[in-house]
């Protein structure tokens, strides 16, 4: 019987902390991408020493690259059959260059690519790459509310920007236009999409009523105060009256007022 | 032909152990042990997916732009039955936040420091989409791509862009758009990345660090030299004015406040049904010279980010404060013409 119910604890202490190994358990889908990027890291090293030293690489980098060199070999002979010794080499080769990468990189302080720095060295292609992903959102969500948005100027003017990025010509501003046009259709779909959020908070909220009466009645039986359910009820109405006056943005304040007022009664007659 | 029919695995305990100790270990066979482990799998069947079903992203992808800033955009199971959600960010410098519940529905949401509250109401699955500018660092001509990812991800990586280092094993690398896209597992990450460079192209630039000829090192060390001076000089200024400007800020707001907000007494009599919990925080912020960030409120009233934007909020509603966005901040500010609008 001992062994028995140890057993049981062991498969659910094993069931409970199974999800988080099934993360560690993972396995590369082609084993080959190991070699082909440690190769990559490999030649992009060749062409960084041979940039910034030409035939006079400092010893410890030569030796660091021998070494990350015997990797990869290593790395290529142990597959396709020793997989565990592949990804040691691969490991290995990848902490070497990154090593050397960081030897040959000048000894500039570490920066963050904040929204400080990018002011001072803007990358206008990077800018609209992001803004032309948001726009996408947004044609995405006004198809799906119907605002009859038009997007025809914010397309010329990424499709202005594009070309002028390309051709040198572009300076910040048509992105900050850019920006500003993109506010403004955010704030039309807000304004288009606020009354199917209205309807949804509304029906989700007088769903919630009828489960919250039911708490309120069994808490009642079980010998909640009549101030305590008195309040809960004035709450409730407080939240229909605001749905009649279509006042949803208060009707949420007090839901979520009345759910915390719902969960202390719980716990008071537990 | 024996018709008596023996189950082959008692009949070693049968000659040793007698019959009654037989028949109690096939009891426990029977009748425990079985249900015993069936309820053990049941249970354990259960667990495993509630414990990777809500806040658990189903799918995170991200996109690495040139320069730097990364693109996130995730999947996550929501309690359908919850009003909101709180979502953690992998940084605070967010643009672009657009979230989306089921069948394409926009969610309100708000962006406060590292996490977002989103309106969930009744969505199961929410999408999340937004830019971030804290997960690339840049050291020299190396990249580095820092997460912890709460879940396995992908990662496209810039055009052009070679990984020179890597701490962990991926899972899958692709080519998107002559792109590398690794599919990580969960867990810490870092890979280091820098531009790739053409060397049978002689002066070749680099597109992200430009390398200097020797012949213009010179200039560039001495334009270096005269900038760093010039940028020391006008630190060193601003500093000094820095000091003379709390003080000179400290007396217009003293001015301001005298002139401009009313005290927190007129406010309660013009707003007699204010909750006593908000009175306090509205007395504080009359105190504090009108205004104060939300930060400030939480410290001071050491109340959770939840609750603390949902008095502000209310506070916002009766026409009691307004809020500004200030440094990535909310600035919840008295609003000055309460009398003149009664």
């Amino acid at each position: 019987m001992k062994t028995l119910a140890l057993f049981t604890i062991f498969v659910l202490i094993f069931g409970t902390v199974s999800t988080s190994l099934v993360g560690d358990a993972y396995a590369q889908k082609d084993p080959n991408i190991l070699l082909r990027i440690a190769t990559q890291a490999d030649e992009q090293i060749s062409n960084q020493l041979e940039r910034s030293y030409g035939n006079s690489i400092p010893s410890d980098v030569q030796t660091l690259y021998l070494q990350g060199q015997t990797a990869v070999v290593s790395l290529k002979n142990s597959l396709p059959d020793d997989i565990e010794q592949a990804r040691e080499d691969f490991l290995m080769a990848m902490k070497l260059f990154k090593q050397i990468s960081k030897m040959i990189s000048e000894p500039i302080e570490k920066s963050t690519i904040s929204k400080s720095t990018r002011v001072a060295d803007r990358d206008l292609s990077s800018e609209l790459d992001r803004l032309e992903k948001y726009v996408e959102n947004l044609k995405t969500i006004s198809k799906k509310h119907n605002t009859g948005i038009i997007f025809d100027e914010i397309d010329q003017l990424i499709e202005s920007a594009r070309t002028q990025i390309e051709t040198e010509t572009a300076s910040p501003e048509i992105i900050d236009q850019l920006k500003h046009h993109v506010n403004s259709i955010q704030q039309k779909i807000h304004d288009s999409s606020s009354d199917g959020t209205s309807n949804r908070i509304n029906q989700f909220i007088e769903k919630q009523l009828k489960t919250i009466n039911k708490k309120l009645t069994k808490a009642s039986d079980a010998g909640a105060t009549a101030d305590q359910i008195g309040e809960a009820v004035k709450l409730i109405d407080q939240i229909k009256s605001s749905i009649e006056n279509n006042d949803i943005d208060n009707a949420k304040l007090v839901f979520h007022e009345l759910n915390k007022l719902v969960k202390n009664i719980e716990r008071s007659v537990r | 032909m024996n018709p008596e029919i023996v189950p082959m695995h008692r009949k070693e305990s049968l000659r040793e152990d007698g019959m009654l100790f037989v028949r109690t270990e096939g009891i426990v066979d029977t009748m425990v042990k079985i249900p015993l482990l069936v309820a053990s799998m049941i249970i354990v069947a259960a667990i495993m997916p509630i414990q990777s079903s809500f806040s658990s992203p189903r799918t995170l992808d991200l996109i690495i732009y040139p320069d730097g800033s990364t693109h996130v955009s995730t999947e996550i199971d929501v309690d359908p039955f919850a009003t909101d959600y709180e979502l953690d960010l992998f940084g605070s410098t967010i643009d672009n936040f657009v979230a989306v519940g089921e069948n394409e529905f926009l969610l309100t949401s708000d962006v406060i420091g590292n996490f977002a509250l989103i309106e969930t109401f009744g969505s199961s699955v929410i999408s999340v989409e937004y830019d971030i500018h804290d997960l690339v660092s840049k050291q020299g001509r190396v990249w580095t791509f820092s997460l912890d990812a709460p879940s396995n991800f992908t990662l496209l990586l810039p055009k052009n862009s070679a990984i020179v280092g890597m701490t962990n094993l991926p899972i899958n690398m692709e080519i998107v758009d002559d792109k590398n896209q690794l599919t990580l597992s969960s867990g810490n990450a870092e890979i280091n990345y820098l531009f790739s460079t053409i060397p049978t192209i002689p002066n070749v630039i680099d597109p992200v660090n430009p390398t200097l000829t020797p012949d213009y090192l010179s200039y560039a060390l001495i334009g270096g030299v005269v900038a760093a001076a010039v940028i020391g000089v006008t630190i060193i200024i601003r500093s000094k004015q820095k000091i003379v400007k709390p003080i000179q800020d400290q007396q217009l707001t003293q001015t301001a406040q005298k002139i401009e907000t009313i005290d927190a007494e007129t406010i309660f009599k013009l707003r007699p049904d204010i909750r006593e919990d908000d009175k306090e925080i509205v007395k504080f912020i009359s105190d504090n010279g009108g205004q104060a960030f939300e930060s400030e409120l939480r410290k001071k009233f050491l109340q959770p980010r939840t609750t603390m934007w949902r008095a502000v909020k209310r506070l916002e509603r009766n026409e009691i404060v307004e809020i500004e966005k200030k440094d990535l901040q909310n600035l919840v500010k008295l609003r000055k013409n309460m009398e003149e609008e009664e």
